[in-house]
């Protein structure tokens, strides 16, 4: 980790203590404790129904949840949130900058993009290597295509707090890049980052903490120290093996 | 005022300015009706279909055929009971929002619940009621009746479509976005469930606005067909919503005159949305020419 994060961030520190959270009667979140230092990127992994986009939706108070979550805002509250995916018919007419339109501006989409946030709209979506597919319709993007700009309208207004659901599930290559990039700019500037991600090769490149999360922490610590090899495969095979029983 | 519009209207047409028909008060009521319905419905309408509620906007509107019996049967003037109407079919609406968000049941399937019950009790009393008044006035409600549009009429008309205009423009891009991604709209400030109720009342409160015009049986189906012809036309959001508006706004004032000039015996409702399917078939046509082609 980072020594020079602290005193530099603009993002917030986040603790979260004794986290707890039941749908119906099933116990989703149990005792999960969680600190994410100020202008990191902290990753969350584990297997599929873990909890990891519970906890995501608990922080942005979202879910009723137990325990407490604390957010300390050093300055702006802003958050940028990428989810997971967008619910809309795919021969909707709706082209990319149409969605930023509908994402970061009160002034009607029919009526165009506003020219106040024109010049910031054509940044982001550089970042993430879109620009030139600016008219093309939402609903004739690629799924990789159209996470980077699930993930571009995140960085409009700038985030204090960057809170990402799985944006590289069904990324190409190329987006994927785009993306990590975009991500370490973001975090240059202080901004805190909370990211769920399934690609621990990634993950062991990107994050400065991670969290594994199996409905209580299983372990936590920077991706060096607990993302060996023979760490991982124990921790998903337990996971498997457990989830199998009756 | 209104009656400063019809005579200005009918000098204009007595001088050669105006077609001859604008003599008669009904005609330029009627223009006005169609001026105020077309763009307002159209542009609501492209929400609708945005957001996948087509067969909730159908639920809302056969509605107004139940709130048409209660208002016949609790004395209102049948060809205009609006405090039945409007009161019965914005408790239908709120109801049926405030049941979705509490269950965990398909929309569909709960649409289709309420829709069969609320027609299940409307039929029941216009039956009941049918022996109190001349059927004939029924069907002006289930089927429009431009003709018998009068101020009262044009005023709600104009009062509702003013008020939905401004709200739904207002907050179109956030009601869009709420039903792209709850969370996403809700970490950028939507209050989510409020404007769900917000635009459930608008689609309601323009429904029944334009009963008179329309009829209570065909009016969402303006909501649907001119947004649903120029999704096919368009290749982005402003395209969509300019030619949705125009489709409908044509459809209307075609619908309406064209039975008054050539003296069709049809009624206004079903005139205005057999000319929105000409739209609709001749876009669809069009899209399976340029795909053979292509």
């Amino acid at each position: 980790m980072r020594d020079d994060i602290a005193t530099t961030a603009r993002g917030p520190s986040i603790h979260i203590q004794g986290l707890g959270l039941t749908l119906g009667r099933s116990s989703i979140l149990e005792n999960v404790c969680v600190d994410v230092v100020p202008g990191t990127i902290h990753c969350l992994i584990g297997p599929n129904g873990g909890g990891k986009t519970s906890l995501l939706r608990s922080l942005l108070g979202q879910m009723p949840h137990t325990g407490t979550i604390r957010i300390d805002w050093p300055a702006g509250r802003r958050i940028g949130y990428v989810p997971q995916q967008l619910d809309f018919d795919r021969d909707l007419p709706m082209t990319v900058d149409d969605f930023m339109a509908i994402t970061v501006q009160d002034r009607p989409v029919f009526l165009g993009l506003s020219r106040r946030k024109a010049d910031a709209v054509a940044e982001v979506l550089d970042a993430v290597g879109m620009s030139q597919k600016r008219k093309r319709r939402m609903g004739a993007l690629s799924g990789g295509e159209r996470q980077r700009v699930l993930f571009a309208q995140a960085m409009l207004p700038f985030p204090d707090l960057l809170i990402l659901d799985e944006p590289m599930a069904g990324v190409d290559e190329v987006g994927s890049q785009f993306i990590a990039k975009a991500v370490l700019d973001i975090r240059a500037k202080g901004t805190t980052i909370v990211w769920i991600h399934h690609d621990l090769a990634e993950v062991r490149e990107l994050a400065d903490t991670v969290t594994c999360l199996n409905r209580t922490v299983v372990f936590t610590g920077s991706p060096a120290e607990v993302l060996s090899p023979e760490h991982i495969l124990e921790i998903f095979s337990h996971a498997h093996h457990h989830g199998k029983k009756p | 005022m209104m009656e400063s519009l019809r005579l200005l209207a009918h000098d204009l047409a007595l001088s050669g300015g105006l077609p001859a028909s604008f003599q008669y008060g009904f005609v330029t009521n009627a223009v006005l009706c169609a001026l105020l319905v077309g763009p307002v419905l159209g542009s609501i309408g492209t929400m609708v279909v945005t957001k996948r509620l087509a067969f909730f906007s159908q639920a809302v509107g056969q509605a107004a055929l139940t709130g048409v019996a209660i208002g016949i049967l609790i004395g209102e003037p049948p060809t205009a009971p609006y405090a039945s109407l409007f009161g019965f079919c914005v408790l239908f609406a709120l109801a049926l929002n405030f049941t979705k968000n509490r269950t965990r049941m398909s929309s569909d399937t709960l649409i289709g619940v309420f829709l069969s019950i609320s027609m299940a009790i409307g039929a029941s009393l216009l039956v009941w009621v049918a022996g109190q008044v001349n059927v004939h006035l029924v069907d002006k409600v289930l089927f429009g009746s431009i003709l018998t549009v009068n101020d009262l009429d044009i005023a709600v008309l104009a009062v509702m479509s003013g008020l939905v205009g401004v709200v739904g423009l207002a907050r179109y891009n956030r009601m869009l976005l709420a039903s792209f991604n709850p969370q996403l709209a809700k970490v950028r400030g939507v209050q989510v469930a409020f404007l769900d109720y917000v635009f459930v009342v608008m689609v309601t409160v323009i429904t029944v606005a334009s009963v008179k015009i329309i009829g209570a049986m065909l009016v969402e189906a303006l909501f649907l067909i001119p947004a649903a012809a120029a999704r096919i036309w368009s290749g982005s959001m402003r395209g969509f919503f300019a030619i949705t508006v125009a489709i409908s706004t044509v459809s209307t004032l075609v619908g309406i005159l064209a039975p008054m000039e050539f003296d069709l015996p049809i009624p206004s409702g079903g005139a205005i949305i057999l000319c929105a399917s000409l739209f609709f078939l001749a876009a669809t046509v069009s899209r399976l020419f340029t795909r053979h082609a292509s």
